[in-house]
């Protein structure tokens, strides 16, 4: 094929090519503008040569796509200009409608030195269509969003979450009203944990509730048993079948463990390591009838009256006279 | 190993100083706050004991962006590293998302590509400037691995020696401090010191 | 002839010093450039010599160019000071013109050193 030919067909390829390509010479005027971005821009490439991209596009802000650009003719450094990091810089449109309401299109750019020879430097723009792919990733991000609030997982800890807590929660106190049996809960705070998150931050602060939630479940190990995170610090455990000493003895080894894990924590207290509160409640069918919120609520106050009775304790809900009694470490 | 004198180290200190703080102009501008980078320190490492050093022994997870650059003395890859939690908050901030760096989105990975690509390009630009290099480079490419597969994703060259430059990163209203680890293989590292010298001279005759 | 001056140079670089030093004196080889190397240690030079103009790297290790140079400023309200970096914010400088410090971009050459010292020798 003729020289002259084969630049010809390549001058009609990059035309064609389903992407926009523009070229700059060193002194970044377009010499090249293609049928993408004609289509796109509504510009002709009779009105956009010898121009620069200020001169078309008054309101370019972009000083990211300008340096890319000289660094591109000066250095031959290639750049590229994501679509989340540069919101649209250039002037193109999807469609004449989106254009009449000014809604650019999501673009992504990649600026490339081209050398022909030493001494003539030129720079290609290469702009591409991301409106699909930025449309994609939101749908799938609130999917994502929508499929975690539904899971019983707890995302960071790996233990049930609150809304399993609800459900078994709930089923298990069915359970124990109908059989007679007993049940106990355990409603556990992780004590100064917004001062342990301010002083060591947020990415040790969940390192911490992750040991803590293991060091929990290690605690129990019936099929009925289930410990939960609750909310930010707290956790619940659910207990079926157990009575006011099986909790204790159960909440004992709990506050233990998590002491012993010596998580090193500079707070006001003795002990200079993570440590728990624990309020232990339970239902004992043969007594008054309560409800399932009530004996949240019972544990809620136990672990009230531990957290202010200087913390790393745990404190048992007593039924009789609305009294409550401390338990040793 | 490598051994330059303090003048040398000096000068190539101060020519990456001025490319990364370029870098922190243009990320300022992106991110619409104030934002400093420093190169604190430069060491050179062979790439056997790179990973270990970067960090601090344990084989984590990390990301980085590398670009290929070739010329007289750059036949060689430069990989900008995020090898902290704390240096992605900051690419966090940068990109808005929250996801963790196991679940970046296609965006968010092209996002970090830009990032890296904008402090390659101002390193190794200046370091070409100075040292009167032309060189061309790769597109920016994103990678995530751990250390060990990560850095020695280029070939088996255990004795290859690499500089490497700490760069510190710190956001002035959200009060942040990150690093960043800008690795460059240096295999014809010879081939350095006389430009360097040459620079040097017509700086300070 | 106006009388020399003396510029005092501050940047922990010494590479960067020295360069300073270089463009200076080969355009006027009869002032004195004094060297500083942190922003505590300008503070301390600035008096003990009487500096014209002050030369400040921003990026240094502990009290950086621009603390530096604002406590020169409240003790030397007329002294000529120029900060040095190759991270020009327009905060900062907003924040340095308030002051009436100057601005000089990084990396240092003679193009833009002279212009500043022209003014000094000639003011």
């Amino acid at each position: 094929m003729l020289t002259e030919d084969r630049n010809n067909l390549f001058g009609h390829a990059l035309k064609a090519v389903n992407a926009g390509v523009v070229l700059l010479d060193e002194n970044q005027k377009i010499v090249f503008w293609n049928n993408w971005m004609e289509r796109h821009s509504f510009i002709s490439e009779e009105d956009a040569l010898d121009k620069t991209l200020p001169e078309i596009s008054p309101d370019l802000q972009s000083v990211r796509l300008l340096t890319a650009i000289r660094q591109a003719l000066a250095n031959r450094l290639p750049s590229i200009l994501s679509q989340t990091l540069n919101k649209s810089p250039l002037p193109l449109f999807a469609s004449q409608e989106e254009a009449g309401k000014s809604i650019r299109m999501q673009q992504a750019i990649q600026v490339l030195p081209i050398q022909t020879s030493p001494e003539s430097h030129y720079c290609m723009i290469q702009v591409t269509d991301v409106s699909a792919a930025v449309n994609r990733e939101s749908i799938l991000r609130q999917q994502a969003v929508e499929l975690r609030s539904k899971a019983h997982v707890d995302g960071l800890t790996g233990i049930a979450n609150r809304r399993r807590f609800d459900e078994h929660g709930e089923e298990s106190f069915r359970h124990a009203k109908r059989n007679g049996t007993t049940m106990s809960l355990i409603l556990i705070d992780i004590d100064f944990f917004k001062l342990y998150n301010d002083t060591y931050g947020h990415q040790q602060g969940d390192y911490c509730l992750i040991e803590v939630a293991t060091a929990l479940s290690d605690e129990v190990r019936r099929p009925f048993d289930l410990v939960a995170r609750y909310g930010g610090e707290e956790f619940v455990v659910v207990l079926p079948e157990t009575d006011a000493e099986g909790a204790m003895h159960i909440a004992c080894r709990m506050r233990a463990h998590v002491e012993s894990l010596g998580i090193q924590h500079a707070k006001p207290n003795k002990v200079n390591t993570v440590t728990i509160s624990l309020g232990v409640a339970m239902f004992d069918p043969s007594k008054r009838a309560i409800s399932f919120n009530e004996l949240i609520n019972r544990a809620d106050h136990a672990l009230y009256k531990a957290k202010h009775s200087g913390r790393n304790q745990i404190v048992l809900h007593e039924e009789s006279e609305n009294e409550e009694s401390s338990s040793a470490i | 190993m490598f051994d330059l004198t303090e003048l040398q180290y000096d000068a190539l200190s101060e020519i990456f100083n001025i490319g990364v703080g370029h870098a922190a102009s243009a990320l300022s501008d992106i991110l619409n706050e104030e934002m400093r980078m420093s190169v604190p320190r430069i060491s050179f490492q062979n790439r056997a004991n790179l990973a270990s050093k970067l960090c601090n022994g344990e084989n984590r997870r990390i990301c980085g962006v590398r670009q290929s650059f070739e010329g007289a003395i750059f036949n060689t890859d430069a990989m900008l590293m995020f090898p902290e939690e704390k240096s992605l908050e900051i690419v966090r901030l940068m990109v808005g998302g929250s996801l963790s760096m196991q679940e970046l989105t296609e965006m968010e990975q092209e996002a970090m590509s830009e990032i890296g690509n904008i402090i390659l390009n101002a390193c190794v630009g200046v370091l070409a400037d100075m040292l009167k290099q032309d060189i061309q480079s790769s597109l920016p490419s994103y990678h995530i691995g751990n250390s060990d597969e990560l850095l020695s994703s280029y070939g088996d060259h255990a004795d290859d020696i690499v500089l490497i430059l700490h760069i510190d990163i710190a956001l002035e209203k959200h009060e942040i401090e990150g690093h960043v680890a800008f690795i460059l293989d240096m295999s014809t590292i010879q081939d350095l010191r006389p430009h360097l010298d040459q620079y040097i001279t017509e700086m300070i005759g | 002839m106006n009388s020399p001056k003396t510029v005092l140079v501050v940047d922990d670089s010494r590479f960067s010093r020295l360069i300073s030093r270089q463009i200076i004196l080969s355009k006027y080889p009869e002032w004195r450039v004094e060297e500083a190397s942190t922003g505590e240690e300008a503070i301390e030079k600035a008096n003990t010599v009487l500096a014209d103009l002050v030369l400040m790297d921003v990026n240094m290790p502990g009290m950086g160019g621009i603390e530096a140079s604002e406590k020169l400023r409240d003790q030397f309200p007329t002294l000529r000071i120029f900060l040095q970096t190759a991270n020009i914010q327009e905060a900062t400088r907003k924040k340095a013109a308030a002051l009436g410090i100057g601005f000089l971009e990084k990396p240092i050459n003679e193009g833009r050193i002279h212009k500043v010292l022209e003014e000094l020798g000639n003011g």
